[in-house]
């Protein structure tokens, strides 16, 4: 590339300035090679006769949206089902559940951990998805 | 900082009228005028990148994707703050973004040399040979302060575009800018001295005489 460094006309501006100030502000100036504007032209041309990008298919997305909808609501409504019924069962004085109640906690359990599950899941992909942030 | 001379704000102010009715012809279908835009803006961008990266080639890649993005985003100008701050935060977070995915180079700064002893070169080359080195121990500080410095010079020490351009406030940039100096310092004790950037000798040479 063709480049051509020019002194700084501001470099050493004012008296007072230190070592440090007079060193860091009397950097060369660098000059664009020739070709950079026809370069940042050429390419602003090709990105504007470019197709315009796909949008998300959000029309075609909505039945999987609704079925997530769906399981999460119907995780939710298992778990408070269970939760109260298996919270009666418990008896703080005995030190053991009884097996119904055991059983009902642990199916609230299962239930949970898939709510769960699927949240972390779903929180991935929208990581995933947006990890590049345009500016 | 200077103050700007009746002079020099009269350009500022021009400029800054023809970048916004520029950027107004772009966004409605004019392409030529952003033609325009880039030539007022490309020495500026490429030597904002030069002293991110301090690559000439990489340089020009840099301020070429800055100003790309800077096509792609010209809606989001808000008019409320100048077009070239709003330019040059764009392209901060460019280089920030590119450098990191693909790092320079760069020594920690424990590790940046430095000339210890006497050389028994030319003043001027000893000199040239100093100041390199406190350019480069520059990139070796850490981003919060590297970042500072770089825009606080960039734009000959004005520091409230400095801080404009990082959208920081200034009494921060003060604070980091008074880091950076110190850690400079510390790895390049000579800068302390009066003369600093005259090699010892120079000096032993002047009070012999």
């Amino acid at each position: 590339m063709n480049h051509e460094f020019k002194p700084n006309p501001n470099a050493g501006r004012g008296a007072n300035l230190d070592a440090i100030d007079r060193i860091l502000s009397a950097d060369e100036q660098l000059v664009p090679s020739s070709g950079f504007l026809s370069a940042v032209m050429e390419r602003v041309h090709e990105e504007a006769a470019a197709p315009p990008p796909i949008p998300f298919p959000w029309k075609r997305m909505l039945p999987g949206f609704a079925l997530a909808a769906g399981v999460f609501g119907w995780g939710a409504f298992e778990f408070f089902r269970y939760l109260p019924q298996a919270l009666r069962q418990l008896s703080f004085a005995a030190p053991h559940l009884s097996a119904t109640a055991t059983r009902d906690l642990t199916q609230a359990g299962w239930v949970a951990l898939a709510c769960v599950l699927s949240l972390l899941s779903w929180l991935f992909a929208q990581r995933l998805a947006g990890g590049s942030t345009p500016i | 900082m200077a103050e700007l001379t009746p002079l020099q704000a009269s350009v500022r102010s021009d400029a800054a009228e023809q970048d916004a009715a520029d950027v107004s012809r772009v966004l409605s279908g004019d392409m030529a005028a952003f033609e325009d835009i880039v030539r007022r803006w490309q020495g500026p961008l490429v030597n904002m990148a030069w002293r991110y990266c301090r690559d000439r080639s990489r340089a020009e890649e840099l301020a070429q994707d800055a100003l790309l993005r800077a096509w792609r985003g010209l809606a989001s100008w808000r008019r409320e703050s100048s077009f070239s701050t709003w330019l040059f935060a764009l392209a901060a977070n460019v280089f920030r973004n590119e450098l990191r995915r693909f790092p320079t180079v760069t020594l920690p700064l424990e590790e940046a040399p430095e000339p210890a002893q006497s050389p028994r070169q030319h003043d001027e080359l000893w000199e040239r040979s100093l100041n390199e080195r406190l350019r480069q121990a520059v990139l070796a500080l850490p981003l919060r302060y590297r970042e500072p410095v770089l825009l606080f010079y960039f734009h000959e020490m004005d520091l409230s575009a400095a801080a404009a351009t990082l959208h920081m406030p200034e009494g921060t940039m003060k604070a980091r800018l008074a880091r950076a100096r110190e850690l400079l310092r510390r790895r390049f004790p000579q800068l302390n001295r009066p003369f600093a950037s005259a090699p010892p000798h120079s000096s032993q040479k002047a009070g012999s005489k």
